[in-house]
């Protein structure tokens, strides 16, 4: 687990997006054992206190589960799974529109250059 | 929790400390950052009772500092305070005969996690290492906050890394520290906490997440405003 962290955004706020990539992707498998609080701010190094508050932010949108005093666990649930891989393409394509917008280029000639650039760059 | 409240200090004429105020709990990393000579180390001196104040006072876990607080905290200086020849096993021995708190278990432990070795000599030890064995003479009390004074300072890149760790290991625990540093970019994501010292005043205290969250701006952003002034 490898993450670089920019200085501007909450470090919780980066994990939790770190853990969505990995769920969205299949790094993580539904239902796989995640890391503790202590392990993962080591394997981090970040401060466990904002580990702890990631997990919270993660168990209350529904992107892992505790079952008594077992580790916790990625979701099994595909609904919100499938939620979170369209949340990131939707950001995905949000900033690429951004970046894209003021160079005002045709929309035919960007989805004619995006469709190239994505099959080559596979 | 340790409540430092509007203490103050002279030295002969000159006030280093002009009511200085803040906090820091347990199981949080505060970071006390305040460029060069503007009395960092003094209000670590002072939360120990190394050096008498002149007004103010300082709770720990609401009760004024006393002969009974070294139970509870720990003082770690910027050097080491062990004699060159002594090696870091004798060094260990030293504080185990002289500190009730020591816990030799978690000595091996930082030994080991620090890649050191018992028999080496202070003198034969690079300022990394030394760095590190003073750290770890500290860490290795049972005590519940531990004050430390640069942790960081003069040392190579890996073990600045090597000392961070620590922080985020279970070797700090759910304990209180209290760090001061001039240089916190190594660190901004490790700490709670952030008091900024100038002039001998707290002029800004804050959560390092909360203002990342509310304002969007990094903690050397809020120094480079507040110290601009």
């Amino acid at each position: 687990m490898n993450v670089i962290f920019n200085k501007r955004d909450p470090v919780y706020v980066q994990v939790v997006r770190h853990f969505k990539e990995q769920i969205a992707t299949g790094g993580f498998e539904p239902g796989q054992e995640i890391p503790s609080r202590r392990e993962l701010a080591s394997r981090l190094k970040i401060n466990p206190n904002t580990a702890q508050r990631a997990y919270k932010e993660m168990e209350e949108e529904g992107l892992i589960f505790t079952e008594g005093n077992n580790p916790s666990k990625v979701t099994r649930d595909e609904q919100k799974i499938q939620a979170v891989r369209g949340e990131l393409i939707s950001e995905a394509i949000d900033s690429f529109v951004e970046s894209i917008r003021p160079i005002r280029v045709p929309l035919e000639e960007v989805i004619g250059l995006l469709k190239e650039k994505y099959e080559k760059e596979r | 929790m340790i409540e430092v409240k509007e203490i103050t200090k002279r030295f002969g004429l000159k006030k280093v400390l002009k009511g200085v105020s803040f906090t820091a709990n347990k199981g949080e990393i505060t970071c006390l950052i305040g460029i060069n000579g503007v009395g960092k180390t003094t209000v670590l001196n002072a939360i120990m009772n190394l050096t008498p104040i002149q007004s103010g006072e300082i709770l720990i876990d609401g009760e004024k500092i006393s002969k009974n607080s070294y139970e509870k905290i720990t003082f770690i200086p910027d050097a080491i305070t062990m004699l060159p020849q002594m090696t870091i096993g004798e060094s260990m021995q030293f504080m185990k005969d002289f500190y009730k708190s020591w816990n030799q278990a978690r000595a091996k432990e930082l030994l080991d996690f620090f890649k050191l070795k018992e028999e080496e000599k202070i003198s034969s030890l690079s300022k990394g290492n030394t760095a590190k064995v003073n750290l770890l003479l500290g860490l290795a009390l049972d005590v519940d906050y531990l004050l430390m004074d640069e942790p960081f300072s003069g040392i190579d890149i890996f073990s600045r890394e090597q000392i961070a760790d620590v922080f985020t290991s279970h070797l700090v625990e759910d304990r209180g520290v209290i760090i001061t540093t001039h240089e916190i970019n190594d660190i901004e994501h490790l700490i709670d906490k952030v008091v900024l010292l100038d002039e001998g005043i707290v002029i800004k205290e804050f959560n390092a997440e909360e203002v990342r969250e509310t304002e969007g701006r990094s903690v050397v952003d809020v120094m480079r405003e507040v110290y601009k002034r």
